[in-house]
Parts: structure tokens; sequence; C-alpha cells
């Protein structure tokens, strides 16, 4: 099995010059040249410059030329190049969100795009430019009571950390409702933030905005201090990364969980209420900062096990050797960009596969997904009706009433 | 010999070595001689470009004599490397050896600082602790242990078969212990080897042969060794033998009952043929096998399992009565003087690397399956057939799996780019087959390598440098099995997916899991890889840490047949050395116990590990027995009145060292 | 013969002595050497044949005489080249750790480590960690202890003397 990467500390403000001087520059200097990350890069045919490429300039002293180039816009930030790489470099952790940051800077002018979400999130702490104070407004319509922390005046055990996708967008409201009665279900003792919340900033972060991300950093931690809680659960993978990965540089240091780990955790608790019977045959997405990032390959697949009925079938490509649905690292808000360049949208390619497997369900774990799957399912031709579910919402509906 | 007088002054010469630039670049050997040449009973202070060659040691010989020293004390190297080279040099001199004392500078100081004062500083404080320490040196006589003259070689592959031979046929017994049920290794498994494509049983074949009738030989085959105790020369070995439920010496390997089986089609998995083909319960492991003798497998034999077999092989067997079902395990003793072990290696297993679906896609093969499905007496008699009944007409081979890679095994497996370029050859040559072989780089050192490498690229074979990411189905194939290989071409920058019929894995080679159990049975130490480590890189490449334990072949670290079978010859000749000197010398860093100190406490006698102290039932005193102790010190450690003493670790030398090292130095 | 901490380019530098066995330690930090792997220079190694050898007065002694650290280093559990004198070393030890605490010496300053002879590396962070703890904690200074203890002895007898003729004097009187 490919290595878990530890999710050490990768310097906070961090150019190519410092990052030379630690052991994971060093380490950079180790490239065998090999390819493999060139050849396993989704995007790979489409970059001038793919890692391989860009170390090579590197220790030639070539990377202006890298840095003028848009090839990095193309990375989704999948990890299948850092966890593939046989010296071990910790390319989407380290080297590429650095290479990426100077893309920005170097580039005569930004996807349209792109742009207009960093600048949302900036300004109103979520991508789609929505008003915060319509951020809670999931968790009070419907008659769902979601228990609130600036509410309820006292330290719970778990802040679930509700995230953008999944407080605005109707889908990801499904996924949040589920999720919530599935803390119900457990006797969790939760709440959430509300309005209170901001972008964790994945997004930002992995487009290596860094200024961006420090700002969104700030502010949420600043929140975090308000209030006394044991562990911080979130459904959205990228926050959850953000969490693992870059909020201890900045002070964070509480347990984090994706709600995928925490209910196989609970899986002896929650597998005798689920007793209704799913008839699915279902294939499972890995995501990546799920899969790849932090190695939560089987929990998922347990997950779904644990339901009666379900038969579990497998995509060609799947657990490390996954597709990523092409939304990280910005590419959820790089569509037409990449469409300009000719290049496939990785959700099509995804879903072809996932048609080829005849399953009837595509299970996710990370909210981009669902979004992204759906709308790759509206131009994808396939002859048996198949639909997306992020894997909370079989739990739920699994959990019969 | 010199024996010192009481009273007689101590008169110590002081050596220190520039190692050429190794230690003086780091160390400011003229200042450390300076400073030394200072301290009480130093009568010399030498600095020297290489004290180890001969003018150093005439060096110390002729100060001796001249200046009447009755003390030693170099600082150079590791006492590992070269203690014995100054004990022997001052001995000649004519005082007694143990009068020496060695400081580490090199290993210990000059190329691990970077500090010049400090490195320095620290070898002045080495140097005074030899200094302090000397001075309380007692004459010692090295002890005599006889070596007896046979010799246990584990593992019975080309390196284990080889130097069974060698010493076989100077006239040594030996005992060759294998694991499987024949000796040859992973050697018996090929077609061709390369560099040469000569056929690999044609020369394994006779020496398997010659290893089962050799009359120095015993040959155990289906055996593992059990225990061993004792030391370099006197080594006691219990060897496990595991039942075949076939006597060895009544099976004439007719085959007849294999014939005769009441199964009358192979059915099982054929563990020789990596389960590419089908065996029954009893069978020869292959035609070549030695010893020619049939085996019953418990786990599929109806009458081991259940009673209840009509045992048509027996009835087949007939007079001979070679089967025996009622067979046990055996455990035999045996007392060795010396032991080689060559128990070689595994091939990775490349379900590690899930991108290249072996297990997953039937087309996609490992490098050690395709040998057999080429070798003319494997499952398919040579022709190469894919499980799909197919014959490839376009073959990709990829290198480096699970080698050279921080995710699986770091290290290069060294033979695989060769054998790569072997079976692409030999694949081509059966199938005309077009072939693409991958590769991150392609190393053919050794010789012959590089020029095999060059008349196989005449040949047009495809080389792409390029580490495979992925192969999956080709999507626009419904049903051969094509699989797409996808890889960058880093010579040109692009992409490639190409469509191939079979996927050949060139796995690296691995130490077996179980090579720590081993390791602990022999008392040898392992690199971090899991390779037992050989106790000098360069100069003791077959030696151990353990007297007498010598390694050959795969077992060390990945190499090909040439190499194997060099080294099987050298531990080879490390044995011999030790046979045919018929003793070796032990230190004499026993411990005994100064009698009237003792209390007979007995607080000592649980914790040696060799039963060596007894409690003289008389004297109600504690007693060592010196042929027993090995001088580990432990007892010493503990003897609550401090009635025991250490040769070469006397309390006093060590306190005394202790104080040298901590005293202030001058710069 | 005791020994103040020496100046290192007019600052404080620790010493750590260290007692290795012969068959791991002592040949992994050869290894280390041959390696040319680089640690901190404050070490000095005394080479024992087993672990099992750390009488609890060598350590004891180093600290007294100038020690800011002890090391010893032995072969991993059941990895002795004498079956089990790594075991006895760490019966020892536990006990030499009680002591050491008692006379109040910081427990970072005594440490056991189990290398074996592949592990090079693990001699280099091993010692650069521990130079770095005893760089933090700074000198020792059992010998000046010593010394202080000695004054302290002798003005105290000094005082029961002259108070005792003080009072043999008054009982004269
Ligand atoms: C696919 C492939 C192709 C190759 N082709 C070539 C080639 O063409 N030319 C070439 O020069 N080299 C080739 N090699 C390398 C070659 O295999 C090795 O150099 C050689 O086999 C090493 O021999 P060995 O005796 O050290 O080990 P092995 O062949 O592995 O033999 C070790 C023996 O020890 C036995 N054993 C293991 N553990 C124990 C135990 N605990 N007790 C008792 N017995 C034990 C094993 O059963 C085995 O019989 C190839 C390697 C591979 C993987
Ligand atoms: S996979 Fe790693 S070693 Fe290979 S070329 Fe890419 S960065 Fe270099
Ligand atoms: S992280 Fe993914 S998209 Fe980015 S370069 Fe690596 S493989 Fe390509
Ligand atoms: S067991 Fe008997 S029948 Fe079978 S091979 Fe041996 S001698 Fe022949
Ligand atoms: S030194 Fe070791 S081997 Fe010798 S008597 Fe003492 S405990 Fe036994
Ligand atoms: S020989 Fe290393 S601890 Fe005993």
């Amino acid at each position: 099995m490919v290595a878990m990467l530890e999710p050490e500390l990768c310097e906070k403000g961090a150019t190519i010059e410092t990052v030379l001087d630690t052991p994971e520059g060093k380490r950079i200097l180790t490239c065998i040249q090999c390819g493999m990350c060139a050849g396993t890069c989704p995007y790979g045919e489409y970059m001038d410059y793919p890692p391989r490429r860009i170390i090579n300039m590197l220790r030639r002293g070539f990377i202006e030329e890298v840095f003028k180039s848009d090839s990095m816009l193309r990375c989704v930030a999948c990890y299948a190049c850092m966890s593939k790489c046989p010296r071990g470099i910790r390319l989407s952790d380290v080297l590429l969100p650095i290479v990426k940051e100077q893309t920005l800077i170097n580039q005569p002018e930004i996807p349209a795009e792109l742009q207009k979400t960093l600048q949302n999130t900036l300004r109103y702490g979520n991508p789609m430019g929505e008003s915060s104070r319509k951020r809670v407004n999931w968790a009070t319509a419907n008659g769902t009571k979601v228990p609130i922390m600036a509410e309820i005046k006292r330290p719970v055990d778990v802040l679930w950390f509700v995230e953008c996708y999944t407080a605005y967008y109707q889908r990801g409201q499904d996924n949040s409702r589920a999720v919530a009665k599935l803390f119900n279900a457990l006797g969790i003792d939760f709440a959430i933030l509300g309005n209170e919340e901001k972008c964790a900033g994945d997004c930002g972060q992995l487009t290596w905005e860094s200024g961006l991300f420090e700002t969104l950093t700030d502010y949420n931690m600043e929140i975090f201090k308000k209030y006394k809680f044991n562990r911080i659960v979130t459904g959205d993978a990228h926050a959850f990364n953000a969490f693992r990965i870059r909020y201890p540089m900045y002070g964070f240091n509480y347990p984090v969980e994706h709600t995928t780990g925490l209910f196989a955790r609970c899986l002896p608790q929650l597998k005798p209420k689920l007793t209704k019977k799913l008839n699915y045959t279902v294939t499972y997405h890995d995501a990546c900062c799920l899969g790849r990032r932090a190695g939560l390959y089987d929990e998922p697949r347990d997950l779904l096990l644990a339901i009666p009925g379900i038969k579990l079938v497998e995509m060609t490509h799947n657990r490390v050797n996954s597709i990523c649905c092409g939304g990280g690292g910005g590419g959820m808000w790089l569509d037409t960009f990449f469409k300009q360049k000719g290049m496939e949208r990785l959700s099509e390619r995804r879903v072809k596969e996932a048609i080829a497997t005849g399953a009837d369900v595509i299970a996710v774990s990370c909210p981009y997904e669902i979004y992204r799957f759906e709308d790759a399912l509206k131009v994808i031709p396939h002859d048996k009706p198949i639909i997306v579910r992020d894997v909370v919402e079989l739990l739920a509906e699994a959990l019969g009433d | 010999m010199y024996i010192p007088k009481k009273h007689e002054p101590v008169r110590i010469g002081f050596y220190i070595c520039h190692c050429g630039v190794n230690i003086a670049s780091m160390v400011d050997v003229k200042e450390v001689a300076k400073y030394v040449g200072t301290l009480p009973n130093v009568v010399v202070s030498r600095d020297y470009k290489y004290m180890c060659s001969d003018p150093g040691q005439e060096m110390i010989q002729q100060d001796i004599i001249e200046n009447r020293l009755n003390r030693v004390v170099v600082a150079a190297c590791s006492p590992m490397l070269h203690e014995q080279t100054f004990r022997k040099a001052t001995e000649k001199a004519g005082i007694n050896p143990f009068f020496f004392q060695m400081v580490n500078i090199r290993e210990h100081d000059a190329w691990v600082h970077t500090d010049r004062l400090e490195a320095t500083r620290k070898a002045m404080a080495l140097a005074r602790a030899a200094i302090q320490r000397v001075p309380l040196h007692k004459p010692l006589e090295v002890k005599k242990v006889a070596v007896h003259p046979n010799v246990l070689i584990v593992g019975g592959g080309i390196a284990g078969i080889h130097a069974a031979l060698v010493l076989a046929n100077a006239g040594k017994r030996v005992y060759l212990v294998e694991r499987d049920p024949t000796i040859g290794g992973h050697m018996a498994k090929f077609d061709k080897t390369f560099p040469t494509l000569d056929c690999a049983m044609c020369v394994l074949s006779p020496k398997m042969a010659a290893v089962g009738s050799h009359p120095n030989i015993t040959l155990w085959t289906y055996s593992e060794v059990a225990k061993v105790d004792g030391y370099v020369g006197n080594y006691k070995v219990v060897v496990r033998r595991k039942p075949r439920y076939v006597l060895e010496d009544l099976c004439t390997g007719c085959q007849e009952c294999v014939e005769a089986c009441v199964y009358k089609e192979p059915k099982f998995r054929d563990e020789f043929n990596l389960g590419l083909g089908k065996r029954k319960p009893i069978r020869l492991p292959f035609p070549q096998a030695i010893p020619p003798v049939t085996l019953i497998d418990p786990e599929t034999c109806i009458e081991l399992k259940s009673g209840k077999c009509k045992k048509t092989c027996l009835e087949a067997c007939g007079d001979r009565k070679a089967i025996d079902f009622k067979q046990q395990e055996e455990l035999r003793e045996i007392l060795v003087g010396t032991i080689i072990v060559a128990t070689g290696y595994q091939i990775f297993d490349a379900k590690r690397t899930p991108y290249y679906g072996y297990g997953v896609y039937p087309n996609v093969y490992n490098a050690l399956e395709v040998e057999r499905l080429i070798n003319a007496s494997g499952p398919t008699n040579g022709e190469l057939v894919m499980r799909n009944g197919q014959v490839p007409k376009k073959v990709a081979v990829i290198h480096c799996v699970g080698s050279r890679d921080e995710n699986t095994n770091r290290w290069c497996s060294r033979v695989c780019c060769l054998y790569s370029l072997k079976l692409a050859h030999l694949i081509h040559e059966r199938t005309n087959a077009e072939i693409v072989n991958f590769y991150i780089d392609m190393r053919t050192p050794g010789k012959g390598m590089e020029e095999f490498y060059n008349r196989l690229s005449e040949e047009g074979m495809m080389l792409v440098r390029g580490k495979v990411a992925d192969v999956y189905p080709d999507p626009t194939d419904g049903t051969t099995g094509r699989l797409i290989v996808q890889a960058e071409d880093t010579l040109m920058s692009r992409i490639l997916k190409i469509p191939v019929d079979m996927v050949v894995l060139s796995v690296g080679l691995e130490p077996h899991p179980d090579s720590d159990k081993i390791r602990r049975l022999f008392n040898m130490s392992c690199s971090s890889e899991g390779w037992f480590l050989e106790r000098h890189p360069k100069l003791a490449p077959v030696s151990t840490f353990t007297d007498g334990i010598f390694l050959a072949g795969c077992c060390q670290g990945p190499k090909d047949i040439p190499d194997s079978v060099a080294q099987a010859g050298a531990a080879a000749a490390e044995c011999f050395s030790l046979i045919d000197k018929g003793h070796i010398e032990q230190e004499p860093n026993t411990a005994f116990v100064v009698e009237k100190e003792c209390s007979g406490c007995k607080s000592c006698i649980p914790l040696c590990p060799y039963t060596a102290i007894s409690l003289l039932e008389d004297k109600k005193k504690a007693y060592i027995n010196e042929a027993l102790c090995k001088g580990c010190g432990t007892c010493v450690a503990s003897c609550p009145s401090g009635s025991i003493v250490q040769n070469l670790f006397e309390d006093a030398e060590v306190f005394s060292e202790i104080e040298g090292l901590l005293a202030p130095v001058p710069v | 013969m005791n020994a103040t901490p020496k100046p290192t380019n007019g600052s404080w530098s620790p010493s750590l002595v260290a007692f290795f066995c012969n068959w791991c330690t002592y040949t992994a930090a050869d290894l280390a050497g041959v390696s040319r792997m680089k640690y901190a220079p404050n070490i000095r190694t005394i080479r024992l044949m087993c672990s099992g050898r750390v009488d609890p007065q060598f350590i004891l002694d180093a600290f007294s005489k100038g020690a800011d650290g002890v090391l010893i280093g032995g072969c991993h559990p059941n990895d002795c080249h004498y079956a089990e004198g790594n075991y006895k070393c760490l019966r020892r030890f536990r006990l030499i750790k009680r002591m050491v605490a008692d006379l109040g010496i910081e427990e970072q300053r005594l440490r056991l480590e189990w290398i074996s002879a592949a592990e090079g590396e693990k001699v280099k962070t091993v010692v650069n960690e521990m130079v770095d703890q005893l760089k933090a904690l700074g000198p020792l200074g059992i010998p000046k202890q010593f010394a202080e203890w000695d004054a302290e002895m002798t003005r105290l007898e000094h005082a029961a003397q002259t108070s005792q003729s003080a009072e043999s004097e008054v009982a004269h009187a």
C-alpha cells in the first residue's frame, strides 16, 4: 500500500528559496525524473510543465519560465503525483502550491470565474458570493433544528463545521440534513457555528492564494477560540484537509474528523439502526483529500457495506489510483478555462467509469462531487439511470424512522 | 616475552594516525600528539601518515626496543578494523599484546564532526582516557578453541549449492538444509540467464545432481534450522525435518505413484509454477528436482486429511514401500564449526503497487511467472500463452516495480533491468510480439552486461524512458483483456497511452518476511531493509558480526548469479580458513571471582546467560568456569561486593577511562 | 582531578559520556562514521562488551567527574550478543534512574537507547537530541556541588570541633 504521508507542518509563507533549505526541499532535489507524476496526473497531457519538468527547470535555474507559463492552473490538487512519487516528494503539499502562487502572480490575466470566486470568498466568506447571514438558513428551515454555538451557550463534544456548499446549495443541504439526522440518531452532543462560520479556505489554499487563506484562517481561529468543544467534525473533505494540514501552522490543535471517519468509528452503534434495505448497486468515488491524502479508503466502503441491500462495485480507477472529480485546487471554478484549452472535464471522465460499472448510485463523500457528477451526468449519455448520493445521505436513508 | 616487574615504571608510547587526510583534515594531530606528550608516563608521542602501514608498525616496534616502552596507545580508526594489527605489532616487539589500547578518532570523531577545534578536543579527551587506562592493563593470554570441521549451509539456491560443492569437493563434511522440497532456488525456475542467454537448467542441474549424490554432503530438504547454540568452532544446531510422507531412502523417483493417484488430473495449485499450473497431492516439484523424491501435501491428500483414500499411490509404489502416511516430523542435532547462510530473497508482491493491476487483470504477470511460461518444462511447455489462451502480439515490460520507491522498497534490485531485457528478447523470440520496455534508468553494470544491452537494442525492441503510472483496461476493447499502459516518455515530454496484450512486471528482490527470525537464530544483524548485514561493506563482505557465520548470495542484498556464486566461493574459503587453522583465538575478556572478596551471596549465579557461574559448595564462594564464560560482564556489574573482575574491562580501567575523558584539555 | 565544565569559545558546552556495547551500538557509531553522518562533538564514548557490563557506579562516577549527561547504548531486546545482557542493563537502569532523580539530577541527563548495528542514523539523532536537551538544561556541575558539600562538611566538622573544644574548655573551667 502506498505510504500515508504525515500531515506535518509545511512552512507558513514558504517560497522556493526557503523551501529548498528544509528537509522537504532537499527531498525535491532527489527527483529521479521518472515521469510518474506527469504520467499519473489527470491533466498531465495538457501541461507544459508537469511536476517532473518543474523540478528539472528548478534545478537548472529556469524556474522563472515555469512561473510565466499557465501550466499549473491545470493542477486540480488531486495528490495523485504526490502519493505515487517514488522519491516521496510532497509535490501537491509543498512544491506545487508555491509554483501556483507564482503562476497566479505572473499571469497577465486570471480566468474570470476563478477571479470572481476568490473575490467572493474574501468578501462574503463563501465562494458563491451568498450573504453570510443566510449561511445558517438550511438549519432552521423545514423544521430541522440544529443547535448553534452562540445560542446554546455551553460546551459541546463535537463542533460541526458545515462549510459552504453544504450550507448554501440545495444538494449540499441534503447532505447536511443527513449528517444532523445521523448525529441525533447516535446521540452525539454537537452544535454548529451558524452564521459565524466562514469558508475554511482549502480552495483558496490550493490555488495558493496564501493571503486569502490566511485571512480566513485567522478569522475561523478566532471564532474557534470563543467556544469550548472537544473536537471538530466536518462533512467537507476540503475543510477536513485544511484543518489537518494547514491550520496547525496557525495554532490549530483540535482533534479533527471527517464524518465518514467518525461514522465508521461509530459503526457498532450505527449498524443496528440501519434497518431499511436499500437495493442499490453502488460504486464509491474516492475523494482525493480523504483517500490519497488521509488514507480513508476503507471507512466509506465499510459504511456502505453496513447498509442492508447495498452491493458495492469498484470503478477501474479506485483507491490510490482514483481519478479526481476535477474540483480541487480551484478546478471547481476553472471549467470554462479548461474547456477553452480543449481539456476534458474530469467529472465526465469519472462518470464514464462509473456508468461502465453498471451501478445505480455513485456514492461520494465530498460536497463538490455531488454537484460535479450530477452536472457531468447531464452530458454523458447513459442507458440506465444513475444517481449521485453522499455516503451520509445513504446512511440517513437507511436509518428508517 | 615481557613480564612487568613490580614497581617498574610505566612507559607509554602514543601514536596518532593522519589516515592520509581522513583524520588529519578534521583533527589537529600535531596538537594532540604534543598534548599527550605532556601526560604522565608518556615517553614518546608521535603522529604519522598511516599508522597501519608497515613503516608505521615498525616505528612502534623500534620505539618499544629503543625507548623500552611497555605500553602502547594508537589513536586511529575503529578497533574493529585494526586492533588486531597493532596488538600483533606490539607482540612482535616483545611485549604482551594486551598492553596495547586503541583510540577511535576516525569513525567516532573526524568523520562525524564538522568543527575542527571540537574534534581536536575530543581526540585529546579520548586519547587521555586511553593513556590513563593503559597502565592498569595486565598481561593476558589468548585462549585457543578447536574448530569443528563440519559446515552447515542454510539455503539450497545457487549460492548454497556452490558453497556446498566447493567445501565437499575438498573433503569437508557439509550439511545442506533447504526449506523447499527441492534445491535449486530461483535459478531453477528460469529459462535462460543473462547476459549469456545460456539455458539455466543446463548449468544448474549438473550441480544440483552433484549435491544430491556427493558422499560428503548430507542434504536435508523440506527442513529448517530450529535452534543454534554455541559459538564459532562449536555450533550445536537442531534441524527440523518436515514429513514428506515419502521415505527418501526408499523412493526411486519413478513417479508411478503420481500416475496412480486417485486424482486422475492435477487439480491443485502448483507452487513451483507459481500457481500457473496444477499438481496432484503427491508430486515431484519439477522433473529435475533434487532429491528426486516425491512428496505428499497433507492439505490436499485425502488419506492424510480423512484416512479414507483408496491409496492407489501406495499400491503403485508396491514393494518399494516408500510411501509412509505415518511419517512424523523429526529433529536432528548436528555439531558444526562454521555456518554459511544462503537463504536468498523473495520477489516483491506486485499487489503492493495496485495501479499496475496485478491480481486484478489476468494479463498482468510478474517476471517470475513469465520465466515459468517461457520455460520448456513450465506449465505451458515453453509456449507463451496467456491465461486467456492467447499469444500476445504486444507486450509491455515495466521496470522497477517495487524498487527505487519510498512507498515500497527503496533500493535498486540490481538485476531487474537486465532480466527485463532478457525477457523482452525471449518473449519476442517465442512469439514475435512487439515489446516495449519502460525503464527509469537503464542499469547494466557488470562484465558483459552493457554489451548485452547493446545487442538487444539492435534487435529493435522499443525502449521508453519513463516510469509507468497506470495500467487499465482499454475502454474500446470488450473481450480480449487488452490493457492501456500509461506513462510519460520523459525524453519526449509526452504522455503515452500504449495498448498492449500483456504486461510484465519486473518485480524487485526483497528479504524474506521471516528474515528477522533467521537473523535472531544465527545472531546476525540486518540492515534496516532486512538484508543480512556483512561485517564490513568492503573488507569483510561475506562475514557477519558473529564469528564463524558467513553469508552468500542474495540474502545479503540483491545480486545476479555470477556475484552470488562468487560470494559463495568466498564464504566457503572463509570456512576453510577457520577449519584448516584448526582453532580460533578468543579474546581473553573473561571474568573471574576474587575469592577472598566474594561473600557467597549467589546473586551473580542466575545472571549468567551461559551458566558459567556456580557455587563452590565447600568454600561457599562463587566460581566462574572460564571455558563457558563469554565475557559479557553482566555478573561483574552486579556483584554487590565487587568481587568479580573482567579481564580487559576491569572496574579500575573503566573508572580511569571516565576520568580521562572528562579531564580538561588545553585547547 | 575535578573538571569544571570547560568553555568553548567562551561559552559552555555539555559533556556527554556514553557507554556503548561492542556488538550493536559501538558498531552503529562506526557505521555513522563510515556513512559520514554528522552529529554533535560533545559525546565521549567508552566501549564495553555488553550493556550488561554497565555498572551503576560508572554512571555515578561519570556524573561526579563532570559529565552533564550519560548515554547507554545496547542492542535491541532479543538481540543482545550475550542473549540478555541488555535486559539486565534495563533492570539496573530503572533503579539507577530513581537514584539519580533523588540526587536532583534531571531525568533527561541519563538515557538508555537500543541501537542496532545498522542504525547509524539513530546514533546521530539520539546524540543530537540529547546534546540539545543538555544544552537547554545547562551545566550539571556535580563536581562543583561536591566541592561545596565538602567545604560545608569541613566547615561543619570544624564548627563541631571548635564547639566541642569550647565545651570542654567550659567543662574545664
Ligand atoms: C525474474 C528474475 C530473473 C532473474 N534472471 C537472472 C538471470 O538471468 N541471470 C542472473 O545472473 N540472475 C538473475 N536473477 C537473479 C538470481 O535469481 C539471483 O542472483 C540468484 O537466484 C541468487 O541465488 P541465491 O542462492 O542467493 O538465492 P535463491 O535463489 O533465492 O535461493 C535461496 C534458497 O534458500 C532457501 N531458503 C530460504 N529461506 C530458508 C530457510 N530459512 N531455511 C532453509 N532454506 C531457506 C530457498 O527455498 C531457496 O531455495 C533473476 C531474478 C529474478 C527475480
Ligand atoms: S514522480 Fe517524483 S521522482 Fe518521479 S519525476 Fe515526478 S517528482 Fe520526480
Ligand atoms: S496534484 Fe494532481 S493535478 Fe496536480 S500535478 Fe499532481 S497529479 Fe496533477
Ligand atoms: S514413492 Fe514410490 S512410486 Fe512414488 S516415486 Fe517414490 S518409489 Fe516411485
Ligand atoms: S562475564 Fe558474562 S558470561 Fe562471563 S561469567 Fe559473567 S555473566 Fe557469565
Ligand atoms: S551485546 Fe549489545 S547489549 Fe549485550
